[in-house]
């Protein structure tokens, strides 16, 4: 049954794609199907959003889908969403705010359940990403359950970190603070219509012009005016591929 | 050997009516009784519900009709269904359904339609019913 799956995946049967992230994130035959996809045939440019919950994840990443189509480029979205800690039920509602074409083959959008304590993304994120890239998508965009602080585990399995802030959110010392602004390749005030962005913005700025290294680019966007979309699109791809290879990713590109 | 996988549904608002109020009830009782919720709300097309069961390997399709459409609506989705292999979906309508066309539903292959003042706990005990072997 798993081969038979398998072999549509290498005929690039979406339906054979969504089951077997069914399976990766339940922890079914994880191996197996990890061996069975085989390497991807080109790295893909794998993306996070993150951000605290009603900062504008879901509806900034359906600009970049759009974004990311207008290059030419296809996109899978692995959207999180949190799952009871009591029921194990979980109410996925990101794919409602990113409109895609239905007839549009190269966007493909999936909601997962995170449990909490594992840093705001799904259980197996590493494994459902490296299916979605075998699968043959240019860019793999993931957005996090509304993130804290501390949720920095993204960082580690993603190219370009994008971190969603918005106007009115605590004052100078907030930024201060250890956690995810370190790790942010990109740091995006967003809602940038509305009142406070730039103080938000020049505070963010003043706080990374005291790290070490380069600092990241913050941009202003509004996803409502569509205002800075575009900036946002041009910095997430000017941002190196970073992320870690995987040995099969790894010797695949060298065979190539 | 794991647990069996959550139950996933997509719940979703065909055509242009926008009475939301219902679904979200069934949505939020539904995730309670511990299954994956995927809203997909308001104004969809056909089109693109059947897109989102797909790309969800979702076990459900949940639509709410208070139009009046759902003689037009449903038998779209159920063709769109199969001809995207998803016939092992079971489909659910709920909403404003008059009880002469329920049977011509359930004929055209929707597996229940429930109505309004239905208790929320038969409709998690529906969905919990054994069902044919899990496809691929």
């Amino acid at each position: 049954m798993l081969d038979e799956l398998l072999q549509r995946f290498q005929r690039r049967d979406r339906n054979a794609l969504a089951r077997l992230l069914s399976l990766v994130a339940h922890g079914e035959r994880v191996d197996d199907i990890l061996h069975g996809i085989g390497a991807p045939a080109k790295p893909a440019r794998v993306v996070a959003l993150t951000g605290g919950g009603g900062v504008g994840k879901s509806t900034l990443a359906g600009k970049l889908v759009e974004q990311a189509r207008l290059h030419g480029l296809t996109v899978c979205v692995l959207a999180c969403d949190p799952q009871s800690p009591l029921t194990g039920g979980a109410l996925l509602g990101d794919r409602f705010r990113m409109p895609a074409r239905p007839d549009d083959d190269g966007v493909f959008i999936r909601s997962l359940a995170a449990a909490g304590g594992r840093g705001a993304v799904a259980e197996r994120l590493g494994p459902l990403i490296y299916l979605c890239e075998s699968f043959g998508f240019d860019v793999v965009l993931v957005e996090t359950v509304g993130a804290g602080q501390g949720d920095t585990a993204v960082h580690a399995l993603v190219d370009v970190l994008v971190l969603l802030l918005q106007p009115e959110t605590g004052d100078d010392l907030q930024w201060e603070k250890a956690g995810l602004l370190e790790v942010a390749d990109v740091v995006v005030v967003h809602k940038a219509d509305m009142p406070g962005a730039e103080r938000v913005e020049a505070q963010v700025l003043a706080t990374l012009a005291l790290s070490a290294g380069a600092a990241a680019p913050v941009l202003r966007v509004s996803a409502r005016t569509g205002a800075g979309v575009e900036a946002l699109w041009s910095a997430i791809a000017a941002r190196p591929l970073r992320r870690g290879r995987s040995d099969a990713t790894r010797s695949a590109e060298k065979n190539r | 050997m794991t647990e069996p996988p959550p139950i996933r549904i997509v719940l979703a608002k065909v055509g242009l009516d926008g009475h939301d109020r219902g679904i979200k009830v069934v949505a939020r009782a539904l995730r309670d009784a511990g299954m994956h919720v995927i809203y997909a709300g308001l104004w969809q097309t056909p089109e693109a519900v059947v897109r989102a069961v797909a790309d969800e390997d979702a076990d459900w399709l949940g639509l709410s009709i208070l139009s009046g459409a759902h003689m037009t609506l449903a038998p779209r989705v159920l063709e769109l269904l199969r001809e995207a292999k998803l016939d092992h979906v079971g489909v659910l309508i709920g909403g404003i359904i008059p009880d002469a066309d329920a049977p011509k539903l359930l004929a055209l292959g929707v597996a229940h339609v429930f109505g309004p003042g239905t208790p929320l706990p038969d409709i998690v005990a529906f969905l919990r019913l054994p069902r044919r072997p899990d496809h691929a």
